[in-house]
Protein backbone atom coordinates (compact mmCIF):
# COMPACT_ATOMS: atom_id res chain seq x y z
CA UNK A 1 0.00 0.00 0.00
CA UNK A 2 2.83 2.37 0.80
CA UNK A 3 4.21 1.96 -2.72
CA UNK A 4 0.76 2.46 -4.22
CA UNK A 5 0.25 5.58 -2.15
CA UNK A 6 3.66 7.04 -2.96
CA UNK A 7 3.09 6.37 -6.65
CA UNK A 8 -0.45 7.63 -6.98
CA UNK A 9 -1.42 9.53 -3.84
CA UNK A 10 -0.83 13.04 -5.21
CA UNK A 11 -2.39 12.27 -8.58
CA UNK A 12 -5.41 10.58 -7.00
CA UNK A 13 -5.89 13.39 -4.49
CA UNK A 14 -5.52 15.97 -7.26
CA UNK A 15 -8.34 14.35 -9.22
CA UNK A 16 -10.62 13.93 -6.22
CA UNK A 17 -9.95 17.52 -5.15
CA UNK A 18 -10.64 18.80 -8.67
CA UNK A 19 -14.03 17.08 -8.55
CA UNK A 20 -15.08 17.68 -4.95
CA UNK A 21 -13.39 20.98 -4.18
CA UNK A 22 -12.67 20.23 -0.54
CA UNK A 23 -9.72 18.44 1.00
CA UNK A 24 -11.34 16.23 3.67
CA UNK A 25 -13.92 14.80 1.25
CA UNK A 26 -11.24 14.26 -1.39
CA UNK A 27 -9.06 12.42 1.14
CA UNK A 28 -11.98 10.19 2.14
CA UNK A 29 -12.51 9.28 -1.50
CA UNK A 30 -8.83 8.55 -2.09
CA UNK A 31 -8.67 6.38 1.02
CA UNK A 32 -11.75 4.42 -0.02
CA UNK A 33 -10.52 3.99 -3.59
CA UNK A 34 -7.01 2.88 -2.68
CA UNK A 35 -8.34 0.39 -0.14
CA UNK A 36 -10.82 -0.95 -2.70
CA UNK A 37 -8.00 -1.57 -5.15
CA UNK A 38 -5.68 -2.89 -2.44
CA UNK A 39 -8.23 -5.48 -1.34
CA UNK A 40 -8.66 -6.71 -4.93
CA UNK A 41 -4.95 -6.58 -5.72
CA UNK A 42 -4.68 -10.29 -6.45
CA UNK A 43 -7.23 -9.95 -9.27
CA UNK A 44 -5.55 -7.05 -10.98
CA UNK A 45 -2.79 -7.15 -13.54
CA UNK A 46 -0.39 -4.43 -12.55
CA UNK A 47 1.47 -4.55 -15.87
CA UNK A 48 1.99 -1.67 -18.24
CA UNK A 49 0.38 1.07 -16.25
CA UNK A 50 -3.01 -0.62 -16.21
CA UNK A 51 -3.08 -0.57 -12.44
CA UNK A 52 -2.51 3.17 -12.50
CA UNK A 53 -5.37 3.69 -14.93
CA UNK A 54 -7.64 1.44 -12.91
CA UNK A 55 -6.86 3.20 -9.63
CA UNK A 56 -7.62 6.58 -11.19
CA UNK A 57 -10.86 5.25 -12.66
CA UNK A 58 -11.94 4.04 -9.23
CA UNK A 59 -11.02 7.40 -7.68
CA UNK A 60 -13.01 9.19 -10.37
CA UNK A 61 -16.10 7.05 -9.89
CA UNK A 62 -16.06 7.35 -6.13
CA UNK A 63 -15.50 11.10 -6.29
CA UNK A 64 -18.39 11.58 -8.71
CA UNK A 65 -20.65 9.42 -6.57
CA UNK A 66 -19.69 11.51 -3.52
CA UNK A 67 -20.37 14.70 -5.45
CA UNK A 68 -23.76 13.48 -6.65
CA UNK A 69 -24.59 12.42 -3.11
CA UNK A 70 -23.70 15.92 -1.87
CA UNK A 71 -26.08 17.35 -4.45
CA UNK A 72 -28.80 14.97 -3.33
CA UNK A 73 -28.60 13.00 -6.57
CA UNK A 74 -28.49 9.23 -6.91
CA UNK A 75 -25.17 7.51 -7.50
CA UNK A 76 -24.76 6.50 -11.12
CA UNK A 77 -25.57 2.97 -12.21
CA UNK A 78 -22.17 2.59 -13.79
CA UNK A 79 -19.74 -0.14 -12.87
CA UNK A 80 -15.98 0.13 -12.65
CA UNK A 81 -14.66 -2.76 -14.65
CA UNK A 82 -10.99 -3.61 -14.68
CA UNK A 83 -11.53 -5.96 -17.61
CA UNK A 84 -12.52 -2.98 -19.73
CA UNK A 85 -9.08 -1.48 -19.29
CA UNK A 86 -7.76 -4.55 -21.02
CA UNK A 87 -10.20 -4.45 -23.95
CA UNK A 88 -8.41 -1.55 -25.57
CA UNK A 89 -5.77 -2.63 -28.06
CA UNK A 90 -2.23 -2.79 -26.71
CA UNK A 91 -0.97 -0.17 -29.20
CA UNK A 92 -3.57 2.37 -28.23
CA UNK A 93 -3.10 1.62 -24.53
CA UNK A 94 0.60 2.32 -24.93
CA UNK A 95 -0.15 5.56 -26.74
CA UNK A 96 -2.52 6.61 -23.96
CA UNK A 97 0.17 5.98 -21.37
CA UNK A 98 2.74 7.92 -23.39
CA UNK A 99 0.29 10.79 -23.81
CA UNK A 100 -0.36 10.87 -20.09
CA UNK A 101 3.35 10.86 -19.29
CA UNK A 102 4.13 13.61 -21.77
CA UNK A 103 1.27 15.83 -20.64
CA UNK A 104 -0.35 15.51 -24.07
CA UNK A 105 -3.73 14.57 -22.61
CA UNK A 106 -3.87 17.70 -20.49
CA UNK A 107 -2.78 19.83 -23.41
CA UNK A 108 -5.24 18.16 -25.78
CA UNK A 109 -8.11 18.88 -23.41
CA UNK A 110 -7.08 22.47 -22.88
CA UNK A 111 -6.81 23.08 -26.62
CA UNK A 112 -10.24 21.78 -27.50
CA UNK A 113 -12.64 24.50 -28.60
CA UNK A 114 -14.54 25.81 -25.59
CA UNK A 115 -17.88 24.54 -26.90
CA UNK A 116 -16.49 20.98 -26.90
CA UNK A 117 -14.25 21.20 -23.82
CA UNK A 118 -16.92 22.59 -21.50
CA UNK A 119 -19.47 19.74 -21.97
CA UNK A 120 -16.69 17.19 -21.55
CA UNK A 121 -15.55 18.84 -18.31
CA UNK A 122 -19.13 19.02 -17.05
CA UNK A 123 -19.58 15.32 -17.70
CA UNK A 124 -16.22 14.19 -16.37
CA UNK A 125 -15.52 16.52 -13.45
CA UNK A 126 -19.07 17.39 -12.43
CA UNK A 127 -20.76 14.05 -13.07
CA UNK A 128 -23.57 15.53 -15.15
CA UNK A 129 -25.55 13.53 -17.69
CA UNK A 130 -25.96 14.77 -21.25
CA UNK A 131 -29.49 15.86 -20.35
CA UNK A 132 -28.26 17.90 -17.39
CA UNK A 133 -25.53 19.46 -19.53
CA UNK A 134 -28.03 20.40 -22.24
CA UNK A 135 -30.23 22.02 -19.63
CA UNK A 136 -27.36 23.88 -17.97
CA UNK A 137 -25.95 25.17 -21.26
CA UNK A 138 -29.39 25.71 -22.78
CA UNK A 139 -28.48 23.68 -25.80
CA UNK A 140 -30.46 21.07 -27.73
CA UNK A 141 -29.67 17.55 -26.51
CA UNK A 142 -28.48 16.53 -29.97
CA UNK A 143 -25.91 19.34 -29.94
CA UNK A 144 -24.52 18.19 -26.60
CA UNK A 145 -24.29 14.59 -27.83
CA UNK A 146 -22.36 15.60 -30.92
CA UNK A 147 -20.02 17.99 -29.05
CA UNK A 148 -19.15 15.32 -26.49
CA UNK A 149 -18.40 12.87 -29.27
CA UNK A 150 -16.47 15.35 -31.41
CA UNK A 151 -14.30 16.52 -28.52
CA UNK A 152 -13.40 12.99 -27.50
CA UNK A 153 -12.70 12.01 -31.12
CA UNK A 154 -10.23 14.87 -31.41
CA UNK A 155 -8.46 13.82 -28.24
CA UNK A 156 -8.39 10.25 -29.51
CA UNK A 157 -6.79 11.39 -32.74
CA UNK A 158 -4.16 13.38 -30.84
CA UNK A 159 -3.33 10.36 -28.71
CA UNK A 160 -3.19 8.11 -31.78
CA UNK A 161 -0.88 10.32 -33.79
CA UNK A 162 0.92 12.10 -30.98
CA UNK A 163 0.24 15.29 -32.89
CA UNK A 164 -1.76 18.36 -32.01
CA UNK A 165 -2.66 18.93 -35.67
CA UNK A 166 -6.07 17.38 -35.11
CA UNK A 167 -6.92 20.10 -32.63
CA UNK A 168 -6.20 22.83 -35.09
CA UNK A 169 -8.74 21.31 -37.50
CA UNK A 170 -11.72 22.26 -35.41
CA UNK B 1 -31.23 0.14 -29.62
CA UNK B 2 -29.74 0.08 -33.13
CA UNK B 3 -26.23 0.95 -34.34
CA UNK B 4 -27.13 4.52 -35.37
CA UNK B 5 -28.60 5.28 -31.97
CA UNK B 6 -25.53 3.83 -30.28
CA UNK B 7 -23.20 5.90 -32.48
CA UNK B 8 -25.09 9.02 -31.52
CA UNK B 9 -24.66 8.26 -27.81
CA UNK B 10 -21.09 7.00 -27.89
CA UNK B 11 -19.46 10.19 -26.56
CA UNK B 12 -21.89 10.47 -23.66
CA UNK B 13 -21.54 6.73 -23.03
CA UNK B 14 -17.74 6.95 -22.86
CA UNK B 15 -18.07 9.76 -20.33
CA UNK B 16 -20.67 7.88 -18.25
CA UNK B 17 -22.94 10.84 -18.97
CA UNK B 18 -26.04 8.79 -19.73
CA UNK B 19 -28.86 7.84 -17.37
CA UNK B 20 -28.16 4.37 -15.96
CA UNK B 21 -30.71 2.47 -18.03
CA UNK B 22 -29.59 4.07 -21.31
CA UNK B 23 -25.94 3.49 -20.40
CA UNK B 24 -26.72 -0.18 -19.78
CA UNK B 25 -28.53 -0.46 -23.14
CA UNK B 26 -25.51 0.95 -24.97
CA UNK B 27 -23.19 -1.35 -23.08
CA UNK B 28 -25.33 -4.38 -23.92
CA UNK B 29 -25.34 -3.41 -27.59
CA UNK B 30 -21.55 -2.96 -27.65
CA UNK B 31 -21.04 -6.35 -26.02
CA UNK B 32 -22.54 -8.11 -29.04
CA UNK B 33 -21.91 -5.72 -31.95
CA UNK B 34 -18.61 -5.31 -33.77
CA UNK B 35 -19.62 -2.13 -35.65
CA UNK B 36 -18.23 0.25 -33.03
CA UNK B 37 -14.52 -0.49 -32.65
CA UNK B 38 -13.84 3.06 -31.53
CA UNK B 39 -15.93 2.67 -28.36
CA UNK B 40 -13.16 1.08 -26.28
CA UNK B 41 -10.69 3.74 -27.39
CA UNK B 42 -13.07 6.55 -26.47
CA UNK B 43 -13.41 4.99 -23.02
CA UNK B 44 -9.62 4.89 -22.79
CA UNK B 45 -9.46 8.58 -23.72
CA UNK B 46 -11.90 9.34 -20.91
CA UNK B 47 -9.76 7.26 -18.57
CA UNK B 48 -6.80 9.44 -19.49
CA UNK B 49 -8.76 12.55 -18.47
CA UNK B 50 -8.05 11.53 -14.87
CA UNK B 51 -4.47 12.65 -15.49
CA UNK B 52 -5.49 16.04 -16.82
CA UNK B 53 -6.25 17.23 -13.28
CA UNK B 54 -3.24 18.81 -11.56
CA UNK B 55 -1.56 16.79 -8.82
CA UNK B 56 -2.11 18.00 -5.27
CA UNK B 57 -0.63 17.14 -1.89
CA UNK B 58 -3.00 15.50 0.59
CA UNK B 59 -2.49 15.95 4.32
CA UNK B 60 -0.06 13.64 6.11
CA UNK B 61 -2.93 12.04 8.01
CA UNK B 62 -4.23 10.36 4.85
CA UNK B 63 -1.21 8.09 4.63
CA UNK B 64 -1.39 7.38 8.38
CA UNK B 65 -5.06 6.42 8.10
CA UNK B 66 -4.45 4.22 5.09
CA UNK B 67 -1.56 2.35 6.66
CA UNK B 68 -3.52 1.85 9.90
CA UNK B 69 -6.40 0.30 7.97
CA UNK B 70 -4.05 -1.97 6.05
CA UNK B 71 -2.52 -3.14 9.35
CA UNK B 72 -6.03 -3.85 10.70
CA UNK B 73 -6.80 -5.89 7.57
CA UNK B 74 -3.60 -7.86 8.04
CA UNK B 75 -4.49 -8.57 11.68
CA UNK B 76 -7.90 -9.82 10.63
CA UNK B 77 -6.29 -12.20 8.14
CA UNK B 78 -4.03 -13.59 10.85
CA UNK B 79 -7.01 -14.10 13.17
CA UNK B 80 -8.91 -15.99 10.49
CA UNK B 81 -5.84 -18.13 9.80
CA UNK B 82 -5.59 -18.96 13.49
CA UNK B 83 -9.22 -19.91 13.64
CA UNK B 84 -8.91 -22.12 10.60
CA UNK B 85 -5.90 -23.69 12.33
CA UNK B 86 -8.30 -24.96 14.97
CA UNK B 87 -10.00 -26.95 12.26
CA UNK B 88 -6.90 -29.07 11.77
CA UNK B 89 -6.73 -29.73 15.50
CA UNK B 90 -10.39 -30.72 15.63
CA UNK B 91 -9.82 -33.15 12.79
CA UNK B 92 -7.08 -34.84 14.82
CA UNK B 93 -9.25 -34.98 17.92
CA UNK B 94 -12.11 -36.38 15.88
CA UNK B 95 -9.95 -39.07 14.32
CA UNK B 96 -11.92 -41.73 16.15
CA UNK B 97 -14.79 -40.82 13.86
CA UNK B 98 -14.47 -39.68 10.31
CA UNK B 99 -15.49 -36.07 10.17
CA UNK B 100 -17.49 -35.71 6.94
CA UNK B 101 -15.62 -33.56 4.48
CA UNK B 102 -18.73 -31.50 3.76
CA UNK B 103 -18.99 -30.64 7.39
CA UNK B 104 -15.45 -29.36 7.50
CA UNK B 105 -16.44 -26.30 5.45
CA UNK B 106 -19.45 -25.70 7.62
CA UNK B 107 -17.23 -25.99 10.63
CA UNK B 108 -14.81 -23.39 9.32
CA UNK B 109 -17.73 -21.03 8.80
CA UNK B 110 -19.05 -21.84 12.25
CA UNK B 111 -15.68 -21.11 13.77
CA UNK B 112 -15.58 -17.70 12.21
CA UNK B 113 -19.22 -17.01 13.00
CA UNK B 114 -18.64 -17.82 16.61
CA UNK B 115 -15.88 -15.23 16.75
CA UNK B 116 -13.65 -17.35 18.85
CA UNK B 117 -10.94 -15.14 20.24
CA UNK B 118 -7.64 -15.57 22.05
CA UNK B 119 -6.80 -18.78 20.31
CA UNK B 120 -3.13 -19.45 20.72
CA UNK B 121 -1.00 -21.65 18.51
CA UNK B 122 0.01 -23.89 21.38
CA UNK B 123 0.98 -27.53 21.30
CA UNK B 124 -1.51 -30.23 20.42
CA UNK B 125 -3.33 -31.15 23.61
CA UNK B 126 -5.87 -33.93 24.08
CA UNK B 127 -9.34 -32.74 25.03
CA UNK B 128 -9.43 -31.99 28.73
CA UNK B 129 -13.00 -33.00 29.38
CA UNK B 130 -15.57 -35.02 27.55
CA UNK B 131 -19.29 -35.57 27.87
CA UNK B 132 -21.04 -38.58 26.39
CA UNK B 133 -24.50 -37.99 24.97
CA UNK B 134 -26.88 -40.78 24.04
CA UNK B 135 -30.28 -41.12 22.45
CA UNK B 136 -32.68 -43.52 20.78
CA UNK B 137 -31.77 -45.75 17.82
CA UNK B 138 -28.07 -45.82 18.72
CA UNK B 139 -27.66 -42.08 18.25
CA UNK B 140 -24.74 -40.84 20.28
CA UNK B 141 -22.28 -38.01 20.58
CA UNK B 142 -19.13 -37.01 22.35
CA UNK B 143 -18.49 -33.44 23.42
CA UNK B 144 -14.83 -32.49 23.68
CA UNK B 145 -13.50 -29.51 25.50
CA UNK B 146 -11.02 -28.24 22.95
CA UNK B 147 -9.88 -25.12 24.76
CA UNK B 148 -11.17 -23.24 27.74
CA UNK B 149 -14.54 -22.03 26.57
CA UNK B 150 -14.68 -24.04 23.32
CA UNK B 151 -16.41 -27.37 22.93
CA UNK B 152 -16.81 -29.62 19.92
CA UNK B 153 -19.77 -31.96 19.69
CA UNK B 154 -19.26 -34.92 17.37
CA UNK B 155 -22.49 -36.87 16.83
CA UNK B 156 -23.46 -39.98 14.88
CA UNK B 157 -26.61 -41.98 14.23
CA UNK B 158 -28.86 -38.96 13.82
CA UNK B 159 -31.65 -39.25 11.29
CA UNK B 160 -31.37 -36.86 8.34
CA UNK B 161 -33.79 -33.94 8.58
CA UNK B 162 -35.79 -32.18 5.90
CA UNK B 163 -35.04 -28.56 4.97
CA UNK B 164 -37.64 -27.28 7.40
CA UNK B 165 -35.82 -28.66 10.46
CA UNK B 166 -32.42 -28.57 12.08
CA UNK B 167 -30.56 -29.99 15.04
CA UNK B 168 -29.85 -27.52 17.81
CA UNK B 169 -27.35 -27.90 20.61
CA UNK B 170 -28.20 -26.76 24.15
CA UNK B 171 -26.35 -26.39 27.40
CA UNK B 172 -28.40 -26.79 30.55
CA UNK B 173 -27.38 -25.20 33.82
CA UNK B 174 -29.63 -25.08 36.92
CA UNK B 175 -32.45 -26.41 34.77
CA UNK B 176 -32.20 -23.53 32.30
CA UNK B 177 -31.37 -24.32 28.65
CA UNK B 178 -29.18 -22.00 26.58
CA UNK B 179 -28.69 -22.41 22.85
CA UNK B 180 -25.16 -23.28 21.74
CA UNK B 181 -26.06 -23.11 18.05
CA UNK B 182 -27.21 -25.28 15.17
CA UNK B 183 -25.62 -28.47 13.92
CA UNK B 184 -25.38 -29.49 10.28
CA UNK B 185 -26.07 -33.14 9.51
CA UNK B 186 -24.48 -35.32 6.87
CA UNK B 187 -26.65 -37.87 5.01
CA UNK B 188 -24.94 -40.66 6.99
CA UNK B 189 -26.28 -39.24 10.25
CA UNK B 190 -23.08 -37.58 11.43
CA UNK B 191 -23.12 -34.05 12.75
CA UNK B 192 -20.60 -31.68 14.14
CA UNK B 193 -21.10 -28.62 16.30
CA UNK B 194 -18.64 -26.11 17.71
CA UNK B 195 -19.70 -23.79 20.48
CA UNK B 196 -18.50 -21.43 23.14
CA UNK B 197 -19.18 -23.00 26.49
CA UNK B 198 -17.34 -24.09 29.64
CA UNK B 199 -18.17 -27.66 30.51
CA UNK B 200 -17.51 -26.97 34.18
CA UNK B 201 -20.28 -24.36 34.19
CA UNK B 202 -23.01 -26.59 32.80
CA UNK B 203 -24.95 -29.57 34.11
CA UNK B 204 -25.77 -31.26 30.82
CA UNK B 205 -25.75 -30.99 27.05
CA UNK B 206 -28.68 -31.81 24.79
CA UNK B 207 -29.58 -31.86 21.12
CA UNK B 208 -33.14 -31.25 19.92
CA UNK B 209 -34.87 -31.04 16.55
CA UNK B 210 -36.06 -27.50 15.90
CA UNK B 211 -37.58 -25.56 12.99
CA UNK B 212 -34.98 -24.37 10.45
CA UNK B 213 -33.19 -21.37 11.84
CA UNK B 214 -33.41 -22.66 15.40
CA UNK B 215 -35.51 -21.78 18.42
CA UNK B 216 -35.01 -19.53 21.41
CA UNK B 217 -35.82 -22.45 23.72
CA UNK B 218 -36.18 -26.20 23.06
CA UNK B 219 -39.55 -27.07 21.56
CA UNK B 220 -39.08 -30.85 21.41
CA UNK B 221 -37.65 -33.55 23.64
CA UNK B 222 -33.92 -34.13 23.27
CA UNK B 223 -32.77 -36.70 20.75
CA UNK B 224 -29.39 -36.70 22.52
CA UNK B 225 -28.61 -35.88 26.10
CA UNK B 226 -25.67 -36.31 28.48
CA UNK B 227 -24.64 -35.06 31.90
CA UNK B 228 -21.29 -33.44 32.57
Amino acid sequence: MEVLYERLGRQAFGLAYRILGDGPSAEDVVQEALLTVWRQADRIDSARGRLTSFVMTVVHHKAIDALRSKRGQQARQVSVDFAEVEKTGADFSDRVLQSIASGEVREALSKLPEDQRRPIQMAYYEGLTHLEIAEALRLPLGTVKSRLRLGLEKMRAVIRTGSGDELRRS
Amino acid sequence: MNCDEVEELLGAYALDALPGDVWADVRSHLATCSNHPEAAELRAVVGALAFAAPEAQPSATLKTRLMATVRQDATAVVEVSERIGILARIRKLSARRVVPYALAGALAVALIALVITNVGGGSEQPSRATVSLSGENNASAIAYELEDGIIVVDAAGLKPLDAAHTYQLWSIASGKPSSLGLMGTAPNGEALGVARANIKDIDSLAVTIEPAGGSLAPTTDPVLKGNT
